[in-house]
Parts: C-alpha cells; structure tokens; sequence
C-alpha cells in the first residue's frame, strides 16, 4: 500500500494504482476522456492533467501516473483549470458542434466537460471536418468528424474484444480512426466500441434518432440468450425496449457484451409475437380467451395423463422459477416425463461431469480465467457460442501472457489470437486430442494421480491414444501434443473450457469426461485460480440442471419423450418455450413425433415451426418482460427484471404454468418470484440465498471455487474417423444463439440466412463463389444452402450453423456429429 | 390637504376624456402586444422543412409537459420531427421552449385569441404550427 495526499486528503492506495484511479476511488473527481476502467491507461486526452509537488514545473496526467509514497497531488488550481479549459478549446476546434442532432446528446463526455469548464468561446480557429460517415454496415454508425482521438475503441477492439477492427491513420490534424483501407466496418459487431465512445462519433444505427438518454427508464437485467449471463441494461422509451446499453461500473462480465447482447434485442417488439392464445379449431388455430385455452390445456393433459401418459419438454430459457414451476405442474399432473431441451442433448454437464467430478457445473468464476496461465479451449467455436467469455480468454492472453491452447476441428477466433497454439485435428475428433493428452500426461509421468480412482482402467483405455497414433488418426503434430500437454500440466494456473448446446448433442458427454480427466490429471478441478468451465447455451441451462429439471427415475428424457410420441406411446406433449423441430438433431423424427401425438400444447414467443403443429399455443413473456432468476454458466444467480409490459395478452411462463396448475388441482400458489425462489432454496440448498440480497454481482453458488465431489476418472470412448472427400459439421454461428435470434432485427441484418461455410482451396476446386448456391447432400438428405468462403475452415470441411429452421440442419443431422458429403453447385 | 386631493382627481379625471382612455373597443379595436408577448407558437418554416431538428429540448424543458415530440430520420438522413403538438390546454405560456431552442426553429408570435369549442382544437399539429 502506498500513502499519498490528494487535495489534503490523506489517502492509502495499493501500489499499481494510478493517481486517478486513487481519487476516484476516495471521492475526488478529476475529468477524464480517454480513461476506461477496464481498458489499460492511455493518457491520450490530457483533460485529466493534475498538479504533483514533487514533479513541479509541468502538469501530470493523473491516469497514467502511478502514485508513489508521499507523493502530493492537487487536483485543481487555476492554471490546471486554464490548461483543461485550452484542451477542450483545442478539442472543439475540429468537433462539429451538431449536439442537437447528434444521439449522444445528454450522455456525451465532451458536451459535459463543455458545460464544466464554461467552455463557451473559442480562442482558436480551425477547419471543422467534413468527412463521410461511414454507412457501410447495418449496426454501427461511425461519424469521425465527431471523433476525439481519444482511442477508447481502438483499444477495446483489440484489449477486449481481440478483433482489432480499428487504428488510427494519418498523421497531425488529419489524424482519424480508420479501418482496414478505411473501407468501413467490417467486424463481428459486438458494438463494445459504441459503449466506450464518449462523443457520438460511434452510434447504433438501430437506435438513430429513437430518443434522447434522458428519456430512456433504464433497468438492469441479465442477457436472455446464452449462459454468459452478462448484465445488459435495458433503455426503455414507452414500454418498448428500444436499445441496449451497458454496465460497466457494478454489472457482471465489466459491462462486455456481443452482438446477440447488443443489438439482439427487437425480437422482444416484434410484431410477430403471439398476442392471444390459439386452439386448433377444425384444421385451424383460432385466436380465443385465456378461460377456455387453459381450460382445453388442462383437459387435454389430464386425459393424456390418464391414457398412455404425457410429456413435458421445456427450453432453458426460463427463470428458475419458472421451472420450478414446471416441475410442479409435473408432479401435479402425475408424470415423470420432464425435460429440458438440454437434459438429453447435454449429456456433457448430466451424465459426464457427474460421473466423474460428481459436480454439474463449472468449477471456476470466469473472471479467474484472466489470471491464467494456461487456458484449453475445446473446439473454435467455444467463442461463437460464449462470445463474453471469449473476451476474457483474449485478455487472459493479452495482458497475462496466457498461453491459449486451441483443441478444434476448425479455425476461429481464438486461433487467431496471439501466440495460440491450435491443435487442428480432423472435423469431430477433438476427443482423441483430449485423450491424446490425458496420455501424454500419464506416460510421461505429469499427471497428478493422487487420490484418482479408475486410473487402471483409464490407462488401459488410453492405451490406443499415443501421441503418434492420435497424430496419424487427427492430423494433429504429435510434438505439439506432448508441448501442449506439458504446458497444461506445469501450469500455475489453467482453465479448460468446452461449451455445450443443442448443436454438439453427439459425443458431449464423452468430451465432457475427457475433459473432467484432464482436469482431474492435471489437478486443475477444484484448484485456487483454475477450473474446468461448462458453459451451457442458453441463459438459464445451468439453473435447468441445478434445479433437476430432468425426468424421473422412471421417466423419459426429451428424446425418450420423443421417440415414444412418434411410436403412438405417447398421449400429449407439453413443449415450453422451445422450437425442437428447428433445433433439435434429427428433425424427421421430431415431426413425426409431433404429428404423432394425439395432443400437444405449445408456450413460446412466436408461431414457431413446433407451434404450427399444436393443438394449443400460449402465448408467453421474454425475458424483458419478466422478473425472476437465472443461473449463468459459472454459477452465478442473478436477478431478472421486467422492464416492458407483454404484448397483448402474452403472460410469464411462470404466470401461465401456475394457472395450469390451478386448474390441474395444485395445491401450491405464490405470490411472486421471491416466494418461490425461497422455496427453491429448501429443495436445492445451493440456491438458499435471500433473493432480495441478490446483487448486481449477483451470487454464486457453491463459492468462486466449486470443490469436486468425487475424483473419479472415466472412459470416453472416441468416435471412429468419418471418411469422405467433404465432411460437414454444425454448430453455432458467433452472432446467432439458438433459433430466438434469427427474430431479431440486429444479428439478422449482419447473417441474414443460413450458409455453409468451406475453405477458399475448396471453393476454387468447385468454383464457387462466395454468395453461390451449393447443394450439400449427404445422409439421405439434400440441402440449398449459400456458400461463405474464408480461412478458417481446412480444406474438406464444412460448416452450416444450426439456427435457421429454414436449413434444414437438422434434418441431416441425426445423432451424429460428423456427416460426409458431396457438395455441388 | 385639499390641493393634494385636487391633484389627484385631475389626474382621474383626465382619464374620463376620450383621448386618454387605455382600454379599447374590443373585439372591433385590438391592441398590437409588445414585441416580447409570449402568444401562440409558430415553428420556424426553412425552404423545404422545419428548422426544427427535433433535439427534444422544448419537451424536456417545459414545465407543463404539453410538448410532444417524436423524430425520425428523412430521405436525406436529417433528423426531423415527424411529430410535433402543442397542447395549448396545458400550455403555460412560459417561453421556456422558445428560450431552449438550440437553432431558433420555435417562436412565439402575438396572437392571443386562442379561445375554441372543441377540445380537440387545441391541439396544436406540426401543421398547424407552421403555418
């Protein structure tokens, strides 16, 4: 700790903060620009310069300068104001004062720094800019004859985000921020740019001209796609969501956000959204009274229930308690067949992570990541499906010097990070790397065995996972194996990530035992600093595991569910805000299944492909419109909060599941989400928190360090190669998450329908251009989709994301994770 | 004593004489109000548009919340009331819009005869405005 005197104040400080860091932090106010908590000091603006005693003679930039004992520093003087009050002169010289129709109006650092200093006349004259805006792309609007070199997006792109879109070209008063040939913006429109510019010269274009800061009534809530569960904040005008902005001083993951977070947000006001729920009438659905549509629902469940049985099959969207709920309605109902969406697919986090750590969740907190040494990313598209996290890893190898290593059948991102090492292997086999380097580990005597059980019978499984025959089987470079092995195991510090979702059904519970035997070899479960992180896909998938919102013991699961609908053994399904014919492996099997049951209720936003197919719809609330919580993928509760009203006569989930269970007979009511987050808390301890002492932080059950049960090491059998000329993968796109994003406006307008990715050498074979049709057929099925042609696939292999039910993904793919197939024009 | 009365009554009585009267035949003789009278608004017409920029100033500003705004963007990409009323009902006559206005697209003319039949009639329209 350092002492030091600001403006007379004594104050103690730790000895790596800055002189502005230091008075902020004790209440005194020094202006800034160029200064962003979670960027690195800069000192690009000079608003921030202060007076030291012990450096007289020129004034120093407070957010640059380290304190150092004794030092005495004055914040304001009459020179200091002079010197502050000339730099927004020399700042306005230049800086069009369009304040009444720019957006920033009201919220714009300048303008307020203006007001301060009584900036009101202008010793000095210059050219003003007249430079074009930049109108290039759908989401960000760039004016950089507004811009103040301050260089906040530059560096987040590259500090945070790793992209790198930005730099700043010219030189003297030509100076400007520029992309690549200045072309305009070309990037993964995570928007974090537009949340650091502190003038309007980075706006969001689907926000031009809506309103004014002031207007908006902001409410914190968290992100309702994936299980990063960052804080956004939403900017209500009229109770209509009509932007997104963030949170960088108290919210969850600094603030960060990525596309679907940012501009992912209109599906909320979509005009699509069911209003009113429909019984099937005849051969139609026809718009009626909630009276009677719950009424037809509880009837229908009852009869089924008394028949052959009934199934409730639930999205991982809801509040956890809401599916508290569910599983009430469950047991009120009588039946054990209950499901998430993600129970059957994710076998990774339900079966693999029980059986070996016997934990089902993450045992680390993502902010741990930074501080790594070493960080094992499973499969590229860990940063498409939990883009926030990916962040973290960058700056983990950015400001740490973490060695990334990338276990994948693609490139990506996190390839493309510094010094990343990428252990390509072929399209699929990412788990003969993981057991290629649980062998390396063992054979070179790395591995940290004490207290493993299993580890006989592991040995003898791994016998055929050498490091040269995992080569010649996954083209991965044997030596690059055994180094990368070796870096996990001396690791101080290291973190594993492998993310699960709807996509990566196939082999997920088989990666996941991988993975918790790498990190039981390694010793990185359950260590201080380190962990093994399961990030589920959707933005409550860990408070669906935690609350075991699972089948019974004599229950079935969601694909038992299904098989046993599209057998006739099945009377009705319940399907709650989920689209499994657009997203569910094996899609033939989901439609008949669906059109096999005699009786199904469908709870969602929009007429999905699923709702058309039902006998009852209920229209339900997202998650802007509801309170409640959800579970992040790092255990983190955190508290969801209605911000708009519904559309019509739309409901919660939670509102919905509770009058069924009224009418069903259920005994149990609440009054809202804090009485049944309190009984929650009785049937999972875990969750036994006070809601109302859920902070913006939110709480994260089990501690920053969740200590594995069981240390128990497992088989993960590999799957054999797939051959073929071509091979096609799926899995998630970066600025899509699950099927609710391809209703919004924001990711739509950057990945507007479906493609398939492919390798430029393989593009040339075929003579395909990026934006040409192909026809990709290959298990039975035919599929037209558009070709995207990059680098980051190797030759060979093709990718087409999962989300757009219109692809037809998912007919292709039944339960395996790699098809082989012939593609033409 | 009686002088001081006398000078004060010769004062009134001069009032009496026609010449010296300060109220008007109104509604056959109006008055011309001052340069500074706060009456009906007018927005400031430019050759193809309002001047108005839509910065949402006077709504904010007013402290009878009768302003209502609402702005889009045009074909040329300028911001532009798509929405602008007035509701004189509520309206204070305070000037405080005019006074708020960054590019002097509000003013405040001399008409005062504002009173109407219909509550709907008060209800000032970016049209009615203009004009």
């Amino acid at each position: 700790m350092v002492n030091l005197t600001i403006d007379g104040k004594q104050i103690t400080v730790p000895k790596n903060a800055t002189i502005y860091e230091a008075a902020r932090d004790n209440g005194i106010h020094i202006p800034v620009l160029c200064y962003a908590k979670k960027l690195l000091p800069y000192g690009a603006c000079r608003i921030c310069l202060v007076e030291v005693e012990q450096m007289k003679g020129r004034l120093i930039p407070s957010c640059t300068t380290p304190v150092t004992e004794g030092m005495v520093v004055t914040t304001t003087s009459e020179e200091i104001v002079k010197v502050r009050k000339t730099v927004l002169e020399f700042l306005l010289v230049n800086h069009v004062i369009d304040c009444p129709v720019c957006d920033k109006g009201g919220e714009c650092d300048l303008q307020d720094l203006t007001y301060e200093y009584e900036v009101v006349t202008n010793r000095f004259e210059g050219e003003k800019f007249d430079l074009p805006t930049d109108e290039v792309n759908p989401l960000i609007e760039r004016n950089m004859n507004r811009c103040v070199l301050c260089g906040k997006c530059v560096r987040v792109c590259d500090e945070v985000v790793g992209y790198g879109s930005y730099s700043f070209i010219n030189r003297g008063f030509e100076t400007k921020i520029a992309t690549a040939f200045d072309r305009g913006l070309h990037c993964e429109f995570c928007g974090q740019c537009v949340s650091m510019c502190p003038v309007g010269a980075l706006l969001p274009r689907p926000f031009k001209f809506k309103a004014r800061p002031w207007q908006l009534n902001e409410v914190d809530t968290v992100c309702g796609y994936c299980g990063n569960g960052c804080t956004v904040t939403l900017g209500i005008l009229d109770k209509k969501v009509e932007t997104i902005r963030f949170n960088d001083k108290i919210g969850v993951n600094d603030g960060n956000l990525c596309i679907r977070g940012r501009f992912g947000y209109s599906y909320v006001n979509s005009d699509d959204r069911l209003t009113k729920p429909l019984v099937r009438k005849g051969n139609q659905l026809v718009e009626t009274e909630w009276d009677e549509a719950l009424q037809v629902v509880a009837d229908g469940l009852k009869k089924a229930q008394d028949g052959k049985g009934a199934g409730i099959l639930s999205g991982a969207r809801l509040t956890n308690e809401e599916m508290f709920l569910l599983k009430n309605l469950a047991k009120t109902l009588g039946t054990g067949n209950l499901d998430h969406s993600g129970g059957e697919c994710y076998k990774g986090v339900t079966e693999g992570l029980l059986e070996t750590l016997g934990v089902q969740a993450s045992t680390g907190t993502f902010p741990q990541i930074e501080n790594t040494d070493v960080v094992l990313a499973i499969r590229n598209d860990f940063y498409d499906t939990h883009p926030v996290v990916g962040m973290v890893i960058n700056q983990a190898v950015r400001r740490n010097n973490a060695q990334l290593l990338v276990v994948s059948g693609k490139g990506g991102k996190l390839s493309k990070l510094p010094r990343a090492k990428t252990l390509l292997s072929g399209p699929g086999l990412e788990l003969d790397v993981l057991n290629g380097l649980c062998q390396v580990l063992l054979e070179e005597g790395l591995a940290k065995t004490d207290g493993l059980e299993g580890l006989v019978a592991l040995k003898q499984s791994l016998a055929e996972f050498t490091a040269d025959k995992v080569a010649t089987k996954t083209g991965v470079d044997a030596d690059a194996l055994r180094e990368a092995a070796r870096q996990l195991a001396g690791a101080g510090n290291a973190a594993i990530m492998l993310a699960y979702g709807l996509p990566y059904t196939p082999l997920s519970k088989e990666l996941a035992v991988a993975a918790a035997n790498l990190s039981l070899l390694t010793g990185i479960a359950g260590r201080e600093g380190s962990g093994i992180y399961l990030c589920g896909e959707k933005a409550n998938s860990q408070g669906a595991i935690d609350l075991g919102l699972l089948p019974a013991a004599d229950g079935l699961g969601a694909q038992a569910m299904l098989d046993a609908a599209a057998g006739g053994k099945l009377d009705a399904l319940y399907v709650v805000g989920e689209d499994p014919v657009a997203s569910f492996p094996d899609r033939d099997k989901v439609e008949k299944a669906l059109e096999q049951v005699p009786f199904l209720v469908v709870q969602d936003l929009f007429l999905s492909s699923t709702a058309a197919k039902a006998n009852v719809v209920l229209p339900a609330a997202s998650f802007a419109e509801k309170d409640g919580t959800f579970t992040n993928a790092e255990r983190r509760i955190q508290r969801v909060r209605a911000g708009v009203p519904s559309p019509g006569e739309a409901k919660t989930d939670g509102e919905i599941i509770a009058a069924l269970d009224a009418q069903l007979g259920g005994s149990l009511a609440f009054t809202g989400p804090e009485a049944i987050f309190a009984e929650i808390g009785k049937d999972v301890p875990a969750y036994a928190v006070n809601y109302t002492e859920i902070g913006p932080q939110g709480v994260v059950w089990g501690g920053e360090i969740l200590q594995p049960v069981a240390r128990k090491l497992g088989e993960a059998v590999a799957a054999p190669m797939v051959e073929g000329a071509y091979r096609l993968v799926t899995g998630s796109a970066l600025h899509h998450s699950g099927t609710t994003s391809t209703h919004a406006k924001g990711p739509l307008a950057v990945v507007p329908e479906p493609f398939v990715e492919m390798s430029r050498a393989d593009a040339a074979t075929l003579g395909v251009k990026e934006g040409d049709l192909v026809k990709v057929a290959g298990n039975g099925v035919e599929l037209k989709l558009k070709a995207k042609v990059d680098l980051r696939m190797p030759q060979g292999v093709l990718f087409a994301p999962y989300h757009f039910k219109e692809s037809g993904v998912n007919r292709m793919f039944k339960t395996e994770s790699v098809i082989s197939v012939t593609i033409s024009k | 004593m009686f002088l001081a009365i006398a000078k004060g009554l010769s004062i009134t009585f001069k009032h009496v004489f026609p010449g010296n009267s300060t109220t008007v035949q109104y509604p056959a003789v109006k008055l011309t109000p001052s340069d500074r009278f706060r009456g009906l608004h007018r927005l400031v017409p430019e050759q193809d548009r309002e001047k108005c920029v839509a910065c949402y100033l006077c709504p904010t500003v007013c402290p009878a919340k009768c302003i209502t705004v609402e702005s889009a963007e045009n074909e040329k990409g300028e911001k532009y009331p798509k929405v602008y009323t007035i509701d004189l009902l509520r309206c204070i006559f305070c000037g405080y819009c005019v006074e708020a206005c960054p590019v002097e697209a509000i003013e405040m003319t001399d008409a005062y005869e504002l009173a109407n039949f219909n509550r709907e009639d008060f209800e000032f329209t970016k049209e009615r405005l203009l004009k």
